[in-house]
């Protein structure tokens, strides 16, 4: 009983450390120690059959970035950008009409859109898939309302892997826009149109200034899972949508050559952590305007 | 950016959003062997469901599971999250908050594939309970933020005190009264937990092994070798869990916070 009122009252730091030890232990086997391996592990050559020969090199890394490698790296990079891009384009105006406009049924809403996004993807990949399939629904209403003469190619496209990413992806983009829009001072806004502003020039001036906050962690919380998604491109998606995140899994579940799908993985982690990088930095600046 | 056009466009969104869910749930009730047209109701996917043991095994192998990593995450976080919001400041207290949000920011491939290699290096078995450690660690950040904020809360509160004041122990006021304060918010960062394990897919999918296979590792399998409208009626009943799931995680924060402005 005193070591548990010691542990709790929590007066040395030793009680403290000893309280936080189980689930720093936990980050540190699971997380921690995984990472460094990966890193570590894509700096050895592979042997014969998916064997590890325990010597240096940076080959794993010269051949993801070789001709081969490279175009899924950019179309990677091109994907997730176009997804954050058209998330934010799409999602703005529902966070602004969340905190702005919705009034009582905020709540709900907001609860309404979380139910897709913890909802298990591959359900709704699934159902995805029963939409734009060749006979799928929406080929299926085109034809009856005389839109289309023939099916259209709708899946294992660009456009349904875009499709599939942005509609994921897009509650990480509302949730902290709302957040920032939610922030913002009424009075601030409403003394803009005191004097004279008109609804754009508060929304430019105002509004879209004090929420850019908002706007860059909404962006890296969709641009960041985007670019490790494999789940979509390998549903929706056709060959020509082979990203990244597919052809790590391959490396590690199929191909068997761990060291160049944790190369791969670092590539990643490593563009992660540039996008991060970059989100802080905006932020500094934005704090010191602010300030 | 107000007005009418505003709303029919945020209610197309939702529209959207629900389209997925809405179309699966249909057709979970279509008695045709393909996806395609109506071809009358029927509950027949419902009940080969039902009788399906192998998709039964892992339905109980995702709710065990679950179960673990929410209990491991729920003891976790519970514990750190006493430390950082009751204790003086300590070193080592920032940098740890970088670190459990970590697994939120990292693409679960990430994790997948690290532990994966991980656990292989070492010669740690893939079973249940490697899954059940690395659940718990997703499941880490939503556990600590919630019970982390209600802790923060009660700080000036100052009841521990008065029940030392009144002769209680630290260790009898914890139990006592700092506990069934913070209790909504260890269920409802359990239940979140929870949530995140049964859902998960990419974690189990790379260390799973063979020998566990959870709901949706099985309805991977389902789906990439030959597709069945069972899928249709599993999917909504997971669905289904979901949202009582998250459900019950905001009627347990309405009740918290109802709770909070009482003291």
């Amino acid at each position: 009983m005193r070591f548990l009122s010691w542990l709790i009252r929590g007066k040395s730091p030793k009680a403290s450390h000893l309280m936080l030890a189980p689930a720093a232990l936990w980050l540190l086997i699971f997380l921690i120690l995984p990472i460094i391996g990966l890193l570590a592990l894509s700096f050895i050559q592979r042997g014969p059959y998916g064997t590890l020969l325990w010597s240096f090199t940076w080959g794993n890394f010269s051949r993801a970035l070789n001709p081969k490698y490279l175009p899924v790296l950019l179309r990677t990079l091109g994907y997730a950008s176009s997804a954050t891009f058209l998330c934010l384009l799409l999602g703005f105006p529902l966070a602004y009409y969340l905190s702005f406009g919705a009034g009582r049924s905020r709540g709900t809403l907001l609860v309404l859109l979380m139910v897709p996004f913890w909802t298990s993807c591959l359900v709704s990949l699934y159902s995805w898939m029963i939409i734009l399939g060749r006979q799928g629904l929406l080929n299926h209403l085109l034809l009856k309302l005389g839109l289309a003469e023939n099916p259209l190619a709708l899946l294992n496209t660009p456009f349904s892997v875009l499709l599939g990413l942005v509609y994921f992806y897009l509650p990480f983009m509302v949730l902290p826009l709302f957040g920032s829009l939610e922030k913002i001072p009424r009075s601030y806004i409403e003394a803009s149109y005191d004097l004279g502003a008109g609804t754009w020039a508060t929304f430019r001036k105002v509004t879209w200034p004090l929420c850019l906050p908002g706007v860059f962690a909404g962006c890296l919380l969709t641009f960041v899972p985007c670019l490790g998604d494999f789940l979509t491109a390998d549903f929706l998606g056709g060959s020509g949508t082979y990203l990244l995140g597919n052809l790590i899994q391959n490396q590690f579940l199929m191909a068997q050559d761990w060291p160049f799908g944790a190369a791969l993985t670092t590539v990643l982690t490593f563009c992660l952590t540039w996008a991060i990088f970059l989100h802080q930095r905006f932020e500094g600046r934005e704090l010191e305007m602010r300030g | 950016m107000r007005g009418k056009a505003l709303s029919v466009y945020c209610a197309a969104l939702y529209g959207l959003l629900y389209l997925p869910l809405a179309v699966m749930f249909a057709f979970s009730f279509n008695n045709a062997r393909r996806n395609v047209a109506w071809r009358g109701f029927t509950l027949k996917w419902y009940s080969s469901l039902f009788q399906d043991a192998e998709l039964l095994t892992a339905l109980a192998t995702s709710l065990k599971l679950a179960l673990a990593a929410s209990l491991i995450a729920c003891l976790l976080g519970l514990l750190a999250s006493y430390a950082m919001a009751r204790h003086a400041p300590f070193k080592g207290r920032g940098l740890y908050s970088c670190l459990v949000s970590v697994p939120l920011m990292m693409p679960e491939i990430v994790m997948g594939v690290g532990l994966l290699s991980f656990f292989a290096r070492l010669g740690i078995a893939l079973n249940f309970w490697s899954l059940a450690c690395a659940h718990a660690l997703i499941a880490l950040p939503y556990t600590t933020s919630s019970i982390r904020a209600r802790l923060l809360s009660l700080k000036d509160c100052r009841l521990e005190e008065a029940a030392m004041d009144l002769g209680a122990s630290e260790w009898q006021a914890f139990l006592k009264v700092t506990l069934p304060l913070a209790g909504p918010a260890l269920l409802s960062g359990s239940l979140l937990a929870f949530t995140v394990s049964f859902e998960d897919f990419v974690t189990s999918f790379f260390i799973a092994g063979i020998g566990i296979v959870t709901m949706p590792v099985k309805i991977y399998t389902m789906m990439k070798f030959g597709v069945t409208p069972e899928i249709n009626a599993m999917a909504s009943c997971l669905v289904g869990l979901t949202i009582v799931l998250l459900a019950g995680n905001a009627a347990l924060r309405a009740y918290d916070n109802g709770r909070r402005r009482e003291i």
